[in-house]
């Protein structure tokens, strides 16, 4: 497939490197105020420039693996778990926009739920495979049967489709069910991680999609079929959130965004960067796999990405309150943010937030910096081993920088009239 | 998971506190947190007792196993198991400190760590000691990992059932970890009982502690095992003690716990602040919670799968539910408690 670069992105990323410039410059005409309206509205480029790449990527992606289909050679496997990576940098940035845009939430399981169950998808080693409790599809192994029967539900999966797939997600009702997105993809291309603690990652071997008699393991076909289903799936699945999100369209996500209640969206944009920093990130992906010491809490674990996992998710927060964005192609998205209004109100705090959220990038660099050392790498989950005081110093430090920065987000939304830091009422209504 | 951007909070509050307010006479709120001292002390004081018996009672089934001591040991486990729910709303000061909390408690577990970390530990020739038990994680410190010991179907048909030696081992060993966290907790308590009454803060972290124990009741103990969350479906496994089939008992104890240890101080402070019809109906739904039990004391897996236990389980959901508003909606607006992030935000 071919990589859309469609006109509008490139001209709001002019626009908004030109509107900045003015600001700075006697000569221009004098920019028009910040307005927690033209927060908004730029909140929405940023989100709509940071699918686009997650879109670009993901096509990039599909395109590796369709080659890794076609040709099963070590370095198609290779380039194919580099398109994955790419793909990741941006999507990852993209998580800060779930928390609190129901129609980003609602719609993130299909392309990033975790941790999965791999046994769904393709075969595993049985005696280091732990799965959810109570899942009957945890070994149902799609890629193996034609037939699976998951707690009293049996589907027909001779043909591997995307839509069979989408529908195949949380079956048996087991969250752990994941059957595409891009978790999927990575066990597709790394296969199960049997390292625990120690050094390495997952190691397929490119022959387990071979044909005729180099085939290993099985199915070799039927693991192509799958993972070109669920690739062409993640392009789809983005290609409609960036429909959401993009400029002159009466019906999508982002017009009601703008043209609601202007507070209660930069309570959303508050509320994602709060939920994301503390619980998901400091809490869910770091602190509980450290206090357990628990790989099976790691994020990325096929790949050992997790470092870097990580790092966009901080880097999403603090692209949220800055109004910037680094794209993909290297140009920089920016405009009123946040980070103006509360300037305007609290220069101290502003000064201060900004201070925390370079910190928390510094220590999510750290992570990063030791899991990608050339000479003596920590991963992820060598960090979380038991007894490993420097790994869990790394991780410690990165928590606590989270930690920091969230009470200052909460301040911020005081600063900025938001009393309620809680969405809508998602999850209580009864 | 319980709130950690506490952690933070609180060393920042206890040295705040320690620079200031000296020997000031009380004020209101300080005798509303005199109150919650003396009786959050007598649930602590409680716990390291249990945990005190616990840990004996292993130690004497150990040496010389049986029927009638192993149902001793048993129901110890989950005496202690209890009085450490009635505490559990206590989400900040001594409890924060090297994550008690979670050593007490490892939940949700969903990739059944404690399991797997048994399975390791009890087939590994490494002697279980009480410095291995300190550097193996949260998964193995607490209260899951002898419920799993004592209760687990799987474990109790396979050659590592107890009094298998390494199983015995785990077993006592954890016991002493536990009860030793719960007498250092019931100390750092006491000691905290300064900077607890003349920092003005902890008056808001106690108010929110009770509101997040009520919605993580609400919400994780009850919706989502339910199957009135996400994809709709009733799954046991995910409440905590399913093991033992006392995961609604567990939410009993911990109504209970509220009720004895923050109820009295937070309906004088709302009745202070004029709001005494709401402090009656908060009273009133305490009691309705609760009056569910004993009816509802059965294995989650029942109540889920039993149509008429489950209709028993929707009364209690309901009452706590009710419950969670009073307190989180009206109670917090009475009182002026802005409510931040925590750490149930994820997923």
């Amino acid at each position: 497939m071919t990589a859309l670069f469609r006109p509008a992105p490139l001209a709001i990323t002019i626009a908004a490197t030109l509107s900045t410039g003015c600001a700075f410059t006697n000569t221009a005409a004098q920019p028009e105020p910040v307005t927690k309206a033209s927060v908004v509205t730029h909140y929405a480029d940023v989100a709509h420039a940071n699918y686009q790449d997650a879109l670009i990527t993901a096509k990039a992606l599909d395109k590796a693996t369709d080659q890794l289909i076609a040709n099963p050679t070590e370095a198609n496997l290779q380039a194919a778990k580099e398109a994955w990576l790419a793909a990741r940098v941006p999507y990852q940035q993209t998580e800060v926009f779930r928390f609190g845009n129901t129609v980003v939430d609602d719609w993130e399981g299909q392309l990033n739920a975790w941790p999965l169950d791999e046994g769904l998808i393709d075969y595993v080693k049985a005696d280091d495979y732990q799965y959810e409790l109570g899942n009957a599809g945890a070994t149902a192994n799609i890629i193996g049967n034609t037939r699976v029967n998951v707690g009293g539900e049996t589907l027909d999966t001779t043909v591997l489709t995307p839509e069979l797939l989408a529908n195949l997600n949380e079956i048996g009702g087991s969250e752990a069910n994941v059957a595409t997105g891009y978790h999927a993809v990575e066990f597709l291309l790394w296969g199960q991680d049997q390292h625990g603690f120690e050094q390495g990652a997952g190691e397929r071997p490119v022959t387990d999609y071979a044909t005729g008699s180099d085939c290993t393991n099985g199915n070799c076909e039927r693991r192509g079929e799958y993972l070109d289903a669920v690739t062409d799936l993640l392009v789809t699945d983005l290609e409609w959130m960036v429909a959401q999100w993009a400029p002159g369209n009466e019906n999508n996500y982002r017009s009601e965004l703008t043209n609601g209640d202007v507070n209660e969206a930069v309570q959303k944009m508050l509320f994602g960067m709060g939920s994301l920093s503390l619980g998901e990130l400091a809490g869910e992906r770091m602190k509980v796999a450290l206090e357990a010491n628990s790989y099976e809490d790691e994020h990325d674990c096929f790949s050992d990405n997790t470092h870097n996992s990580h790092y966009y998710n901080g880097q999403g927060i603090q692209n949220v309150y800055t109004g910037t964005y680094r794209r993909v192609d290297g140009s920089l998205v920016s405009g009123p943010s946040l980070s103006d209004l509360v300037e305007a109100n609290n220069p101290e705090l502003d000064a201060r937030l900004n201070a925390q959220l370079d910190a928390s990038m510094k220590a999510l660099g750290q992570l990063k910096a030791h899991a990608e050392s050339s000479d003596n790498p920590m991963a992820f989950d060598t960090m979380i081993a038991p007894g490993n005081t420097e790994g869990a110093q790394i991780v410690n430090n990165a928590i606590m920088a989270l930690v920091e920065q969230t009470g200052s987000i909460e301040q911020a939304a005081r600063q900025l009239g938001i009393e309620a830091l809680s969405p809508d009422d998602a999850g209580h209504a009864f | 998971m319980q709130p950690i951007i506490r952690a933070f909070c609180a060393s920042t509050l206890a040295v705040a506190a320690s620079l200031s307010f000296a020997d000031a006479p009380m004020d209101g709120p300080q005798n509303t947190r005199a109150g919650w001292h003396a009786a959050i002390q007598s649930g602590y004081d409680l716990l390291a007792e249990e945990t005190t018996q616990l840990a004996e009672h292993a130690s004497s089934y150990c040496t010389a196993p049986d029927e009638q001591l192993r149902a001793q040991l048993e129901q110890h486990w989950r005496d202690a198991f209890m009085a450490w729910q009635q505490v559990r709303f206590v989400d900040f000061g001594p409890v924060e400190n090297n994550n008690l909390a979670w050593q007490f408690q490892f939940w949700p577990d969903p990739k059944n760590l404690v399991a797997r970390k048994a399975g390791y530990l009890t087939n590994s020739d490494q002697p279980i000691t009480a410095d291995l038990i300190e550097q193996s994680g949260v998964a193995v410190q607490g209260f899951p990992m002898l419920e799993y010991l004592l209760f687990d179907e799987a474990l109790s048909n396979s050659k590592n059932a107890l009094p298998a030696p390494h199983s015995c081992a785990l077993l006592t060993t954890v016991t002493r970890h536990i009860a030793e966290n719960s007498k250092q907790l019931s100390d750092d308590w006491h000691s905290f009982k300064t900077p607890y009454l003349n920092t003005e803060a902890y008056q808001v972290s106690t108010l929110k502690s009770a509101m997040a124990a009520l919605e993580i009741l609400e919400e994780k103990r009850l919706a989502k095992p339910m199957g009135l969350r996400g994809n709709g479906k009733r799954n046991p496994y995910i409440t905590d003690a399913w093991r033992s089939g006392t995961s609604a008992l567990s939410v009993e104890a911990t109504l209970r716990g509220l009720q004895q240890h923050f109820l009295p101080e937070f309906l004088k402070l709302l009745e202070q602040k004029g709001e005494a019809p709401l402090a009656q109906r908060i009273q009133r739904q305490f009691e309705a919670a609760l009056d569910n039990f004993p009816g509802a004391d059965r294995p989650m897996a029942t109540l889920l799968s039993d149509d008429n236990a489950f209709r028993t389980l929707q009364g209690l959901y309901v009452d706590v539910s009710q419950l969670t508003t009073l307190f989180n909606d009206q109670a917090a607006v009475a009182l002026g408690v802005v409510r931040g992030f925590n750490s149930s935000d994820g997923d």
